[in-house]
């Protein structure tokens, strides 16, 4: 463990590893609070950089954007009530409050602080973790491997229990295109309808790209194209809190921090989940409930602890099983796909430096994201007020560098601009994009692994075959666990009716 | 609402001729795997099935009035999104991108960030030049030559001269 710590600190340590990180933190924390730029989009539109870095210098500068952007988002959620990516809402709701009191540089600096607390928790868990997840997945063989990858398409149904359908509707849809390409056992072109283009598969990144950048400024050429801060201060100070405060706050931050990083261990779920979560249990678990919602400490520190130890939590199954934790890991998985690593548990057995720089750089950003925020807290008041007639713009054309970079395809830049179109009806339809993505991402790992699953198990129909396949105990319990997962949002609210009826 | 059923009924057939290409054109698999038609085709038949649910939902949803009111009200709709910003930045992205390898990224950029500005509202032609030949700049400068990204130069002689020009007078940056 020791040596892990101490390599991963080597990594980062190294001038030009700093700087990188030092960069990633300003970039993410700017991408993270400008209003319609998410965390995934803000890891997307990262993902250019990393074209000439190697692998372990892509994954940490990648993991640094994802921490600060997380941060940054909270920072217009409290001047401006506008949440810098979705997860940061809950913060909105005692942050704004503060600052229309005049408390915004305490808001800020509680924010700041829990963040960073929560990101470190996660990143020690991560480090804690993966590696005795990745031994338990060394004698994992397809079949378990496809168990777990439908375990992380099992919360299909819990992402949007509004919409349930129209989100397992997004994720087959994303399922499906995945299946576009060369088959992955045999080789032939499958779904191509004759064309040389879909031959190589939908390529994961332009499709990111489209969906959650291009999308998000076709969604804000309709709005107004100027923020205000709260009452129109650029003066404002961001305070650190003071100690009595701190403690105040302290086992909020930890049980926070520990639902956090459990959250976002699931795949699927993320920040977002998260930081709702632990607003609501916080207000639950108070002893002055009624404060909440009215500009307390509490409410800042809960959801920021919660949303960035998610952050370090959706890192584990990534690094130790190859599946991403949500549409952000997806990125850098792709990301380092490009690199030709491939994320999995003999990752870390083969190449540990790997999860020793992902903790180490969580562990840096965490703590330069502190000053790093700061600066641009100060800052930001400013650059917000630069008209969005030149920030969507220019946000389509990194997009579209990004795209571009990925295999230096112009077709990649055209997928990119249909992706982003598509995105616009899946917004005007209700289909959910993060659903799309994660069967996109998780479909080629799902069909891989059961084809391999059934060529190893014996059966002489088809039907044997699945039967064997579900006589194996890891992916029995596994696949029973995922259709409860699945099934449970949809089960509920029918007993729910059943009883309200009676 | 009514896009949302129509968008629906697309996805439907797309699903089905989508079922019946993958099954027509894959190789027969033996009885005791999982074929290359077989995975795609249970997905598509669960994407019909929870596309004919999500239709059918529609229709319980909303009332029949209501229903013929939205495709009534479709066509005017259509109109007025073909004249509204929003359209003409969905055309602008897709020339962007169609012309974005011909045309080279200098000349692309540069057209897309003062096009796509006036279309957002920026009426200061000098404030809109100036932050579209910086933006690109930024971006050349950024990504072409710290970090090494290749950019499209264009095919068109003079705008390739013009990026081999930037390139040379960078170089120097690096």
């Amino acid at each position: 463990m020791l040596d892990l710590l101490t390599s991963g600190l080597a990594i980062v340590f190294a001038p030009k590893m700093l700087l990188l990180i030092v960069f990633a933190v300003f970039l993410g924390t700017l991408f993270g609070a400008l209003p319609g730029v998410s965390a995934t989009m803000a890891v997307a539109l990262g993902v250019p950089f990393t074209y000439r870095m190697d692998g372990v210098s892509a994954i940490a500068f990648l993991t640094a954007i994802y921490c600060a952007s997380i941060t940054g988002g909270g920072m217009t959620a409290i001047l401006f009530k506008i949440p810098g990516v979705p997860s940061s809402a809950p913060t909105t709701y005692d942050g704004y409050p503060m600052a229309q009191r005049g408390e915004a540089g305490k808001a800020l600096g509680m924010q700041l602080i829990c963040s960073a607390i929560g990101g470190m928790f996660a990143a020690l868990c991560m480090l804690l973790l993966s590696p005795q997840l990745t031994k338990a997945a060394l004698s994992f063989g397809p079949s378990e491997l496809f168990a777990i990858s439908l375990m992380g398409l099992s919360i299909l149904s819990s992402l949007d229990t509004d919409n349930i359908c129209r989100t397992i509707i997004s994720g087959l849809i994303g399922l499906a295109l995945a299946c576009i390409g060369l088959d992955p056992l045999l080789g032939v072109p499958r779904l191509t309808f004759g064309t040389r283009f879909l031959t190589s598969g939908i390529e994961m990144i332009p499709v990111m790209i489209g969906f959650f950048a291009v999308t998000e400024v076709l969604k804000q050429t309709r709005k107004r194209d100027k923020l205000d801060a709260v009452g129109g201060n650029a003066t404002f100070k961001t305070n650190m809190p003071s100690i009595k405060e701190m403690l105040s706050v302290k086992w909020t931050v930890l049980r926070c921090s520990l639902v956090g990083t459990v959250v976002g261990i699931l795949p699927g779920a993320g920040a977002t989940i998260s930081a709702f979560l632990c607003y609501s249990m916080e207000q639950k678990l108070s002893k002055h409930p009624e404060k909440f919602g009215t500009g307390c400490l509490d409410g800042i520190a809960a959801p920021e602890a919660g949303n960035n130890s998610a952050t370090g939590g959706s890192m584990v199954p990534l690094l130790s099983l190859g599946i991403p934790g949500g549409n952000a890991a997806a990125i850098m998985m792709s990301a380092l796909v490009l690199k030709g690593v491939t994320m999995g548990p003999l990752l870390l057995v083969n190449q540990p430096h790997y999860l020793s720089a992902t903790f180490a750089s969580m562990l840096v950003s965490n703590i330069v994201m502190v000053f790093a925020a700061i600066i641009i807290a100060k800052l930001f008041v400013q650059v917000l007020k630069i008209p969005y007639s030149i920030l969507g713009p220019m946000i389509i054309m990194m997009a579209t560098i990004g795209a571009f970079a990925t295999k230096n395809t112009a077709v990649d830049v055209i997928l990119m601009a249909i992706a982003g179109l598509l995105g616009f009806v899946f917004v005007i339809c209700k289909l959910n994009s993060s659903a799309m993505i994660l069967g996109l991402v998780l479909g080629v790992i799902c069909e891989a692994n059961l084809r391999r699953a059934y060529t190893i198990v014996s059966g002489d129909t088809l039907f044997q075959a699945t039967m064997n396949l579900l006589k194996r105990p890891v992916t029995g319990i596994v696949i029973l666990v995922c259709m409860v997962v699945l099934l449970s949002p949809v089960v509920k609210p029918l007993f729910k009716k059943k009883e309200a009826a009676e | 609402m009514a896009l949302e059923l129509i968008v629906n009924v697309i996805l439907f057939i797309m699903a089905g001729i989508s079922f019946w290409y993958v099954g027509a054109t894959m190789p027969v698999s033996p009885i005791n795997e999982l074929g290359a038609e077989q995975w795609p085709q249970a997905l598509l038949a669960l994407l019909m099935i929870a596309i004919a649910y999500n239709i059918f939902k529609y229709f319980k949803t909303y009332k029949k009035e209501d229903i013929s009111t939205a495709f009534k009200d479709f066509f005017p709709g259509v109109l007025r999104f073909l004249q509204s910003k929003l359209f003409i930045g969905m055309i602008m992205l897709m020339v962007m991108a169609l012309v974005y390898e011909p045309l080279g990224f200098v000349m692309t950029s540069f057209l897309f960030l003062a096009g796509y500005g006036i279309l957002l509202g920026e009426r200061r032609p000098v404030m809109l030049l100036l932050s579209s030949l910086g933006i690109m700049l930024l971006l050349y400068i950024g990504f072409s030559v710290f970090l090494g990204v290749m950019l499209p130069r264009g095919y068109v002689p003079f705008l390739r001269n013009l990026a081999l020009f930037l390139e040379s007078i960078f170089q120097g940056l690096k």
